[in-house]
Formats: C-alpha cells, structure tokens, sequence
C-alpha cells in the first residue's frame, strides 16, 4: 500500500460511532465519551456543528440558524442546556441574554399591531393585559399549563418512562387533559381573546406549524421557558460552542474525523455492524448514533435495503417534513442605533392568522412572514465599531422549491431577499439597503449543500399533537427497529429547535450506554 | 372552560372524559397512523441534487483547447471528462474561481484560477482559464512543459465571492485589473454584452507592462464597440515606450480612476498581483471610499514572505519539524518559516484539503496541538472560536517553531 491510502485511513473499530456532528450527534458523541466510550464522532463539513455554525465575509461573522436558545437560563434558574454545558460538560463557552422577548409586527391595514413583548411571565402579562385589556388570566392559565406539564415530564423522567397512573391522574391531570390537543384547542378552552392570541403565537414560525395543528404541549412548554428563562445567544456565534464541544469530545478521549461522509450503515440480521464512509473506511461497531434524520436513514444510509424494516418507511411517510428555511444575512456599515434598529427580534407578519401564514410558505413567492434579529441587540460588539448584523429569516413548506434551476437560482433568490428586505424596511420604518456592506442568501439548497439534510429540511417533522414528543418519547421503545442504532437531533423523539436536538442527543447517549452496559460491553 | 379548585388552575379542553379519552387514543391512533402508510421508499431528494449541480465537490475535466494570448498566457478550455461521472459543468457566478486539484511530478497541489469565460458558456458546456506563466512558478512551469490536449484535470465546484451583487454594489462598477487579474472581469463583461448582468456601467481599467503583454486585447475592444454604453476599457500601460492609442502611462493611480469614472456612484473591482494591490491601496484611500465599495479579490499565496510588514524576519532561513496527524497516521515533516504549512504538506507528498489558498475560505481548516506560528494578520478570516480553540488555516499560516498538528483528510 502507498503512503498516500495508509495515510488516508482511520481506524477500523470503535465501540460507537456517532453519524454527524449537529448539535444531537456533537452531544451525544461527548456522553459516550465522558462515559469512557471508545466513540468516533464522522461529520461530512470540515465544520463542527452542522445548522449551528457561523461564517465569515469580509469583517462580518454571521451566526447561521440560531435566533435564540431556549431552556438556558441563569445561574439562579438554570434551564437545561446551562446544567448540561455548565455542570456536565463543564463547557467553555460564553452566553449572552437576549434584551426583549419579541416585536411583532402585523402589516395588513387592519390588523393593527406593533408590539415589544418582554421576558419574564410577570413582565409578560402585564404588558399582554395593556394590549389586549381582559386577556391576563386566559395567558396566566396558557403559563400555568406549561409549567404543570414541565412538572409532570419530569415526574415522568424520573420514573424512567413507568410513570404511576394514579400520580399522574391526581397530580397531573393538567398535563394528561392537554397532551392530545392542538394550540388552538386549548386556548379556545381557555377563552383566550383573539387579539392576544395573535401576540402570544407570535412564536409559532420556531415550530413551523400553524395553531391549529401543532401540538399544545411543545408549543406550550417552549413558550413558557423562552418567557421564563429568557433567551440567550453563543458570545461569538454557535461556532464558539460546538467548538468547545469538538474540544470537550476530544479532552473525553473520543475521536472526530471531518471531511468524512458516511455513505452506509452497515446491518446485519438487524443488528448494526458496522459503517462505510464515502473515504472508503469500513469501520466495525456494534453501536450507531445517527444525528442524520430517518428520512436519511431508512431511505439511504442503511445497506443492505433488505435491512431496512417497512415499518421505519411507513413511519416516515405517515409524518409531516417541516419547513426549509430561507436567511438574507446583511453586515451593515452602520450602527443599530443609527439605523433604528432597537430590538434584538422581529416577528413580521402581514397577518396573525398562522394557518394563512403557513400556506402562504407553499408558493415560490416571497413569504410575508419573516423572524428577523439584529445580533447587535443582545452582543454590540458582535461586528466592528460602526456596523451591525441583520439577518432575516423566512420559510418554505417542504417541496417549494423542488423545480428550481441552477441557472435561474442566483436570480431567484436575490428577488426573494430584496422583497424581505424591502418589507423589513417597511414594517420598521429603516432604510438598510444602501449600507448593506456584506450580504449572503441561504436557501434550502444552501442548507443541504452543507448538512446534506433531505431536501433543504432545516426542522424535523411537524410536531402535531399525534407526532409531538409525548408520544414520540413514550413510543421510543417500539419504535426502535434496529439493534444499536439511536437517532437523534432535529428529527428526534423531542421534536426540532437548537435545546431540543441537544437534549435528545443526550438521551441517544443514555440509552446507547445503558445498551452497552446491558450488554456487558463496556463496565459500568 | 375552566375552573379553580383549591387555587390551582385545572383545565377542561372538550369535557373531563373527552379528553382523558383523547389521552388514551393518543398511542393506538399513531399506530394506526403508521399502519396505514405507504411504505414507499423516498428516492427523490431535489435540494440536495440542486446543491450537487451548483457545488459539486470535484468535477472531472479535460482540457480541450489551448489558445496563446500573449507570450506568457493561455486560455485554456475545460470541458467534462467524457469517462467520468461529471456530465455538465456548475453554474457560477461571473468572478468566481475554480481550484485545481492537479498532479506535479508525482506532487498533488491546488491553484486557484478564476473563470474567465461566461457563465452561460458552463451551460454550454466548457469554463475557460487564462493562465499566465510565473517565473520559478510550480505549476505554470508545469503547464508550459506538459499540459496538452485532453490533460485530465480535477477542479472543484465555483468559489469565492468576488462577483456583482445587484443588492450591495452601485449599478456602476469600476473593475481595476493588473496582469492576469484581467480573467474575472472579463467573464463579468462577456455576462453583460450577453445581457444577463444588470448594470449600468463597467468601466474596466487595465494595467499591463506593455502593450504585449494585455490579455484579451482584441477581445475587450470588440465587447467595447459592440456595448458602448455599457462597456468602457481602459488600458494603462507601464513601460517607458508607449505607443498604443488613447491609453494612459505608468502605474493605475487616483488621477486616472477619477478621469474615467463616477468615483462616488460606483462600487469598485480590485484583481491583480500583489505589487498592484500594494501600490493601489495608497491610491485608493485617496479616493475616500467606503470599505463597501472596494471588493478585492484575494491574493493566492504571499510572495516573498520575509519582506511582508509584520512577519519576523529573524525566522528567514529557518526550518522546522511539523508532527502531522492526518487520519490515525502520523507524519513528521520539514518546513520552512518561509513557507505556509500548506506547502510543507504538499511538498511532503500529502494531500490536505485548499482551495483558495489565501485563508478566506476555511477549507484547509485545521488544528493546531502545539508550536508557534505566523498567520498573516489581513488573511485571517479565521472565525472567532477557531481562533480561540486554536485551530488555523494551513495555506496562510508559517511555522515559527517545530509544530504538530491536526489535519482533516481532504474531501
Ligand atoms: C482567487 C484567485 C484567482 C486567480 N486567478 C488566476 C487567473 O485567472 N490567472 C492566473 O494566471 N493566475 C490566477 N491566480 C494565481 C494562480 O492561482 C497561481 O498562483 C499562479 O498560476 C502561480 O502558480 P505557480 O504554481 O506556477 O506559481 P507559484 O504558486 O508561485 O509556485 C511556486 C510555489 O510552489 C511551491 N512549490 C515549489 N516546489 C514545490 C513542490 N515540490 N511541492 C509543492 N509545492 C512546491 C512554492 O513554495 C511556491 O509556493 C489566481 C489566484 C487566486 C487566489
Ligand atoms: S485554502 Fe482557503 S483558507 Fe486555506
């Protein structure tokens, strides 16, 4: 063999091998390797990361995907991405507070509102009852659900998944009476007024599914612990923290290859055996964490085809792909302040109907619905003296773009960022365009090309009331269908966002170890 | 409805049974969901064959013309290798680059090379290159020797970001260009003769030694004439004896970019050697502009290094050891201080990922263990963390100490 292919080569056995370095695989793969696993961790980019990662154009770094980190907290009231950074992974990475929960901006004449939403349930509600006089108790009550089902998830975390009936009925009927409704249905129960409504589902676009179809319970939970903890945001981009934690993986003594797709996950008699990467590595392992989706997965990755259970298809299938997303990132040669931008996030609607919104992300047209943040807000310092950071997210349903050309792209998609651009002008009243200094457009070609997701998809499925991640966590064991082989992240059992994917790739790591330990593979 | 009992909020969504009812069906309805689905396999996956067709990470070409220029340039043609799987050629962006991913005596190298043929012609087909020969180049000289009809070349996908965006620049651009600078622009004015590039006005300004050495001569004056609207050349020569008509003498400086242009509604183009871009940037500041509208493309490898502002000269002469991790191998390897740790890995005979060359596009990534070394300060487009986590960027990095370090394989 020549030096070059001896080179080339990794080593061709671990206990574990974790598929994507996103932020499910780069937490699960520093589980395993805190727990003294022999993991490798294979990511496809030269980049730890996969959406959570940033990049540099000429003075600018932008943050690619993430708004806001939900479940952080503060030291006095610590969420759970603070307990797993601080006091499991002890990480070294710096967070910074989001100053207001929300503008949102309704701009059809008649739908009449401007409002800044700040955090903290008290703040909250004070501020919703100024706006909409009578509503306070109905959004009380919409907190109060959430807290009551954070309570009861965690009771039932704690029971391992066998939670006693009886407590559950006497303790959490709050919980159980809500998990098989949609938003809509309980905040009709709730006699919430319809104005308030329109102000408090301003957070729909982080699920991507309108009210009337996505499940309570996450929107709930979400919404209580954005408004409680706060939102927070990596000091120098996400780069900064999936960095620490390629660092901490290694300090574990766990092993990353970038730069090294994984072409087949390699089954046998349903049992994982092994991987085969793109670099033409074929690496043994009894144990894989996927952080790529089961689309991925079942339709793909798992060799041979007669391996992969029709009941992993029709699951697929059966579900909702989420939206693809659409960024104009703008360095600016001007400062927030000069220009009029004062908040850190915008919620820009044309209208507060979210099913008419979300059909109207199923057209090649541009979408008036926009989650625009000014970085500068929360880190001023996140861009030279005299500059600041704009980026204006929108979304597609899945499959919007499915017929676009290479050769109309470009086109296309400097048309649909000058349309949001011109309607965040609008909405706020700034005039930005002519000190855009640096501007990069990301399309759900964009985030394929980088993360290789199926089709441009940046969330998982949708998270209805069926398929949310109540019953998703409770079906976790019936629904597993290849021995030794975990998913998590985006398309995971805690459905997507930043804190979700992180959280449930904890649990792929949990479960793998209790698997290995079960197995008498590695000592407790 | 709802209703309060002992002060705690209970809720009531439909009725107290309904919606423990619900509760119960949640599971058995999900499996009936399952149950009644198709099990059709997804085969179709349209973003990520679009992003195969716009950034495909190699595409096999063949050289199928080379055409003489001047006495040291030639365009070269590119074309998909009929016996590999590259069937069509990616769009770009007029200004983009390819890197070249190409064997020197047994040597794998890149250089990167911007396109200097119009977008519309990789539609049809083929990308055009224009090269022009360095003394004591590596690969030029390699060129001159060897490169025939039908040379096998592997190139990567359309990088970098030194092209018109119809959202940040003036409708009026100003392309300055000195020596073989001149390719990207000349693919921007092909777009604009053919219509597809909407703007006003490109003024190209040319500097050349002399009047055998401009590239695309007739070409520029033809895309004139036939645009004069909308295309204005330029040529600046340097040399001591001048006779071409109407073209201006000595160095491109501030007297004559405001001569020929609206300085103040024109975003500005900057490609070309080094010694240019050092004389230029005095000019340039003269002219007062915002960092917004002055684009300039990046320089490939520093030439004479010992002599760059900043770096320790005391290191000239230099050599150290460098540890290599790539994969689970380990490489030990000599380096000079004087040359970027790219080149150290190259001459070596590995094969670590680059492109630009230059430190903008991060694809030579990698980590830093231990030793000390010199990173150009203007090529550091390093993110925040990776400066912090100690990882760099090899192709624009030099040892200044024996080193080890951490290299992903190339993708
Ligand atoms: C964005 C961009 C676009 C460009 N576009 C064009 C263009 O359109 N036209 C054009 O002509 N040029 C262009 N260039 C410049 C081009 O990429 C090359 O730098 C140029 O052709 C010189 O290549 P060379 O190998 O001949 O010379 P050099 O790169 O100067 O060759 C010497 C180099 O080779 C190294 N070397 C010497 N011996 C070895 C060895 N044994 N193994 C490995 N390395 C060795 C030396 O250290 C030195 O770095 C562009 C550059 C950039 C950055
Ligand atoms: S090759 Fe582009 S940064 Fe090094």
């Amino acid at each position: 063999m020549n030096e070059t292919s001896n080179i080339q080569k990794i080593n061709d056995s671990y206990d574990a091998i974790v598929i994507g370095a996103g932020n499910g695989g780069l937490v699960a793969a520093a589980q395993l390797a805190m727990n003294g696993v022999k993991v490798l961790l294979l990511e496809q980019h030269n980049l730890p990361g996969g959406f959570a990662t940033s990049f540099v154009r000429g003075r600018f770094e932008f943050e690619a995907s993430l708004h806001e980190l939900c479940d952080y907290g503060s030291t006095t009231d610590k969420g759970g991405i603070k307990s797993l950074f601080d006091d499991k992974f002890n990480l070294d990475a710096e967070f910074i507070e989001i100053p207001e929960a929300y503008r949102l901006i309704l701009t059809d004449p008649g739908e009449d509102i401007d409002v800044t939403m700040p955090f903290g349930i008290e703040n909250f509600l004070d501020a919703i009852e100024k706006e909409v006089p009578g509503s306070r108790n109905s959004v009380k009550n919409f907190f109060d659900l959430g807290k009551d089902i954070l309570h009861a998830t965690a009771y039932i975390g704690k029971s391992r998944g066998n939670p006693d009936q009886k407590v559950l009925m006497q303790e959490h009927s709050n919980f159980l009476k809500t998990t098989a409704y949609t938003v809509k249905e309980v905040q009709d129960a709730l006699n919430m007024p319809e104005k308030a409504r329109k102000i408090l589902n301003a957070y729909w676009v982080y699920l991507g599914v309108p009210t009337n179809r996505v499940n309570f319970t996450i929107f709930a939970t979400m919404v209580y612990l954005y408004v409680r903890r706060k939102a927070y945001v990596p000091k120098n981009r996400s780069h900064e923290y999936t960095t620490a934690l390629d660092a901490k993986i290694r300090e574990f003594g766990g092993d990353i290859e970038y730069n090294t797709k994984v072409e087949k996950i390699l089954v046998e008699n349903g049992k994982i055996i092994g991987v085969e990467t793109v670099n033409g590595d074929k690496i043994k392992t009894n144990h894989v964490i996927s952080n790529a989706s089961p689309t991925l997965v079942y339709n793909k990755l798992i060799s041979p085809k007669s391996e992969v259970p029709e009941i992993a298809l029709k699951e697929i299938n059966a579900r909702t792909h989420g939206v693809a997303t659409f960024v104009v990132y703008l360095g600016l040669n001007k400062t927030a302040e000069e220009l009029g931008i004062k908040e850190y996030s915008y919620f820009i609607y044309n209208k507060g109907n979210t099913e008419e919104l979300y059909y109207s992300l199923g057209k090649l047209e541009t979408p008036n619905v926009q989650a625009t943040i000014c970085l500068n807000a929360a880190i001023p310092d996140c861009s030279p003296p005299g500059t600041c950071i704009i980026s204006i997210t929108s979304a597609f349903l899945h499959g919007v773009w499915d017929d676009v050309k290479s050769e109309d792209y470009f086109e296309l998609k400097n048309k649909i960022a000058e349309e949001l651009i011109d309607n965040f002008e609008k909405a706020i009243g700034a005039s930005i365009k002519e000190h855009v200094e640096e501007i990069e457009i990301a399309t759900p070609q964009t985030f394929a090309r980088y993360t290789g997701t199926y089709n441009g998809i940046i969330y998982g499925y949708e998270p209805e009331p069926w398929d949310s991640f109540i019953p998703r966590l409770s079906c976790m064991k019936d629904e597993k269908h290849i021995e030794g082989l975990e998913l998590c992240g985006g398309f995971g059992m805690r459905c997507h966002g930043y804190s979700s994917s992180m959280k449930d790739g904890e649990t792929a790591g949990l479960l793998t170890l209790q698997d290995m330990i079960q197995k008498g593979e590695i000592k407790k | 409805m709802s209703k309060k009992e002992n002060d705690k909020f209970i809720i009531t969504v439909k009725s107290n049974t309904k919606d423990l009812f619900a509760f119960t069906k949640l599971i058995p309805n999900r499996k009936k969901r399952f149950q009644k689905a198709s099990s059709e396999p997804i085969t179709s996956d349209p973003m990520n064959e679009l992003a195969r067709k716009l950034h495909p990470r190699r595409q096999y070409l063949i050289v199928s013309e080379i055409k003489d220029e001047t006495k040291t340039t030639k365009t070269i043609k590119l074309i998909p290798d009929p016996d590999s799987n590259t069937k069509e050629l990616a769009y770009f962006r007029a200004g983009q680059y390819l890197s070249l991913k190409v064997k020197v005596n047994g040597i794998s190298i890149t250089r990167p090379y911007s396109v200097s043929s119009s977008p519309s012609e990789a539609l049809n087909g083929f990308y055009e290159i224009t090269i022009k020969k360095v003394e004591d180049g590596y690969l030029t000289k390699y060129i001159w020797d060897n490169w025939k009809i039908n040379q096998k070349i592997i190139s990567s996908e359309p990088n970098g970001f030194f092209y018109y965006e119809s959202l940040r620049d003036k409708k009026e651009i100003v392309a300055i260009g000195g020596g073989s600078g001149i390719t990207p622009f000349r693919s921007m004015a092909k777009e604009i003769a053919e219509g597809k590039l909407d703007i006003k006005k490109m003024t190209i300004i040319y500097g050349s030694s002399e009047e055998d050495d401009i590239i695309f001569y007739d070409e520029l004056k033809e895309l004139e004439s036939k645009n004069p609207e909308k295309i204005k050349v330029v040529h600046v020569l340097s040399c001591e004896e001048v006779s071409l008509e109407g073209c201006e003498k000595g160095f491109i400086n501030a007297d004559i970019i405001k001569k020929y242009t609206d300085v103040n509604n024109s975003t500005f183009f900057i490609c070309g050697p080094q010694i240019m871009y050092e004389f230029l940037d005095k000019e340039i500041e003269k002219l007062n502009l915002p960092l917004k509208r002055v684009r300039k493309e990046i320089l490939g490898q520093i030439k004479d290094i010992v002599n760059y502002p900043g770096f320790p000269q005391d290191f000239a002469g230099k050599t150290f050891n460098i540890k290599v991790h790539v994969g689970n191998a380990i490489k030990e390897i000599p380096a000079l201080a004087t040359e970027p740790v790219l080149v150290a890995m190259e001459r070596a005979g590995l094969t670590p990922p680059s492109k630009c060359r230059s430190g903008e596009c991060g694809f030579c990534r990698s980590r830093l263990i231990s030793g000390e070394i010199y990173i150009i300060p203007e090529s550091d487009k390093r993110r925040a963390a990776d400066k912090r986590f100690n990882f760099f960027h090899p192709c624009s990095s030099y040892p200044l100490s024996n080193l080890e370090i951490k290299v992903p394989r190339d993708a």
